[in-house]
């Protein structure tokens, strides 16, 4: 089996160690003996449907995340994008990357930057820095949700195992509209708003979130919920991963759980 | 003026009390009363010292400020330089009271200050320095110091309120700071001629340094030599530092002295005496065994310390990776996946590597990722006892890697068990 991963803007949207998340990918792949591709795709790119069989979208400087917004509309690549996670394509985004998957953007000054509207969710520029550590709990909304794919019944305990830990660092507050569902419940930390309680959001297969960290190595529960999705659309057939040795990463997590919340 | 005095007269109380009751510490206290009465103090005392020159940027700040000031001091003339760390403004006013007599007189015809990224912008107007050097820009603690474009932008306005005289000294290899030349000041660059320095931003400018670093040879962790090249002056340098940071470092304190119209020949005997300041390679030996330490505080820098290092670390080394997360070292520790281990290749590392600290099981993942076998793991948290097994497990030597609260807690360590005679003073 193969995955090809799409890092979407890896070369301008890559800020506090999002780039750890793919080494994580990369490697929890490989030590199933899965092949793996990791795709940087930039500005001016193409896009096709079907090119990739998971996306990750990181955070980015201001000017960065302008240039990419733009981006996104003129190239089609947004569009694409959101067929492909409505086809169920597994998707991560944090901070930047997820501020641009919602319906939009309005920054301080100047018009607000339009997003790609995966995420029924929109993004105000705010005055208050939500830094600090960060611990949810998975919703049952967004594992419910998960449910209605017909893969996904057997990941829900995966995703729901525990709880995620990661660094937030954003001062763009992200709303959710009705029918949005959060990733999580904050139980330390800002989350989307440092309002509403609710953290990220998910949408599909698609995941949106403030959690740096880096997320995926201390959270592999989560990494292995988007490689078997991934996996699953792809091959259209239940997989089951073959389980890794996780006693450090275990370890990591519930120190990081233990000491935050 | 009666205010400077008051302001003076207080600053001095503070240290001379603080010193009788054995309060320690506080070296900002000083300069923190004393701005109170007179807000204007640093502008005040600082205008009368013939010769300032400010070294900010992401790394190397330190060492290039501890290098010119040494070599002032090998000339036998006095420096006024801050301690690293006290660069803020209550830090400068202090460092200045120390200096200054009861009525506001400074004898020192030199200072050497180090202020980062951030505290530029509100020291550069008060001090009016001569000159000001730029080594470097990263994305570094991008909650304190902001994104670089932003950084440039806020130091390019700074510079265009400071005086007619101020001259610029940019690292002519990191394209980040090209900008910098539009802000209308007179402007120089230094370059290092085989340099695989990788800025956020590709340099278009490093051909027309004037100041010209070449034949760099590097003699494994023992040192550097290097040619420094000005106009058609040609000064061979050799420095007991490995790194090819050093030599940016050391090229950009040639460069700066010659710009404040003080370089002269024996400064190649000067730079080759210089040993690098608390954790910047520090070698130290304990029962026998012999180890050496390497500050770490971001991607860039961890990245070129492990790229020095690592190829002469053998299986008989242990190597100590200690990662805090206090605010010192910055809240965030997502930093280590920035750290470009991938590119070293040390999946066949056979060394024995101990993770201590706050964050040692964070950094002991970031090992495990790179390709690190787990059995050569070994996670202790508490740094004492970190020391103490991997330094009993060499047979060759230990190479401790630091973060910044890290590195002073173990210099209290050092200090305890003997290693080390006193407390590092700058």
């Amino acid at each position: 089996m193969k995955l090809i991963i799409g890092y979407l803007y890896g070369d301008l949207m890559n800020i506090y160690g999002d780039t750890g998340n793919i080494i994580c990918l990369k490697k929890r792949c490989e030590w199933r003996g899965i092949e793996v591709e990791v795709k940087n795709i930039s500005v001016g790119d193409k896009l096709k449907p079907r090119g990739f069989d998971m996306y990750f979208f990181g955070g980015g400087q201001d000017q960065a995340q302008t240039q990419v917004a733009g981006d996104l509309t003129e190239s089609g690549k947004g569009k694409v994008v959101r067929e492909e996670v409505e086809r169920g394509v597994p998707m991560l985004s944090i901070c930047g990357g997820y501020q641009l998957l919602g319906k939009f953007y309005q920054p301080f000054e100047g018009k607000k930057l339009d997003g790609v509207g995966i995420f029924p969710a929109y993004t105000k520029a705010s005055n208050d820095r939500m830094i600090g550590n960060i611990v949810i709990k998975p919703s049952a909304f967004s594992l419910q949700l998960s449910a209605k794919n017909k893969y996904a019944a057997d990941s829900r305990q995966l995703i729901a195992d525990s709880y995620l830990v990661g660094f937030e660092n954003h001062s763009g507050k992200t709303f959710l509209e009705n029918g949005a569902k959060p990733l999580g419940k904050v139980i330390k930390g800002s989350g989307n708003n440092s309002e509403d309680g609710t953290e990220g959001c998910i949408y599909k297969n698609a995941i949106g979130c403030y959690m740096h960290g880096s997320l995926l190595p201390k959270n592999p529960q989560l990494a292995d919920w988007l490689i078997q999705k991934a996996l699953e659309i792809k091959y259209e057939k239940k997989v089951k991963l073959k389980p890794l040795g996780d006693e450090l990463e275990n370890k990591a997590h519930d120190f990081a759980v233990k000491e935050f919340s | 003026m009666l205010k400077t005095f008051a302001a003076l007269l207080l600053g001095k109380s503070i240290f001379f009390l603080s010193r009788l009751l054995g309060l320690g510490g506080g070296f900002a206290a000083p300069g923190f009363y004393a701005l109170k009465i007179d807000p204007d103090l640093v502008n005040k005392l600082a205008s009368q010292i013939p010769k300032q020159v400010i070294i900010t940027g992401t790394n190397g700040k330190t060492t290039t400020s501890a290098m010119l000031a040494h070599m002032y001091r090998d000339h036998n003339q006095k420096v006024i330089r801050n301690q690293t760390g006290s660069n803020l403004e209550r830090g400068i006013a202090s460092t200045l009271i120390k200096h200054s007599s009861f009525f506001g007189s400074i004898r020192e015809q030199v200072a050497v200050w180090e202020i980062d990224e951030a505290a530029f912008n509100n020291l550069a107007p008060k001090i009016k320095p001569d000159l000001i050097v730029f080594l470097n820009v990263f994305r570094d603690q991008l909650d304190r110091y902001g994104e670089v474009d932003s950084i440039i932008k806020k130091w390019i306005e700074t510079i265009m309120k400071l005086p007619e005289k101020t001259q610029l000294l940019i690292n002519g290899d990191d394209g980040s700071l090209e900008p910098l030349e539009k802000a209308g000041k007179k402007t120089e660059s230094f370059s290092v001629h085989k340099n695989d320095f990788k800025g956020e931003k590709k340099s278009s400018s490093s051909k027309n340094s004037r100041f010209k670093t070449v034949n760099v040879k590097a003699n494994a962790l023992e040192g550097t030599g290097f040619i420094f090249q000005l106009d058609n002056c040609k000064l061979p340098v050799s420095l007991q530092l490995p790194g090819d940071y050093n030599i940016y470092n050391a090229s950009a304190a040639l460069a700066a002295k010659f710009l404040l119209g003080d370089l002269r020949n024996s400064e190649a005997e000067s730079l080759k005496n210089f040993k690098a300041t608390f954790g910047r390679f520090e070698n130290f030996e304990s029962a026998n065994k012999r180890g050496s330490i390497f500050l770490i505080k971001n991607p860039v820098g961890a990245t070129q310390v492990l790229q020095t290092v690592l190829p002469h670390i053998t299986s008989k080394d242990t190597l100590l990776l200690a990662l805090n997360d206090n605010l010192a070292d910055g809240r965030d520790v997502s930093w280590i996946w920035d750290i470009e281990l991938e590119k070293f290749k040390i999946s066949n590392f056979k060394s024995q590597i101990f993770t201590a600290g706050s964050r040692a099981f964070d950094l002991a993942l970031r090992l495990k990722y790179a390709g690190i076998a787990e059995n050569r793991i070994e996670i202790i948290p508490g740094l004492e006892s970190a020391f103490d097994k991997s330094l009993a497990k060499t047979s060759g030597r230990l190479f401790i890697l630091p973060t910044y609260t890290a590195l002073m807690k173990l210099q209290k360590i050092m200090v305890k068990k003997g290693i080390r005679k006193e407390y590092w003073k700058e």
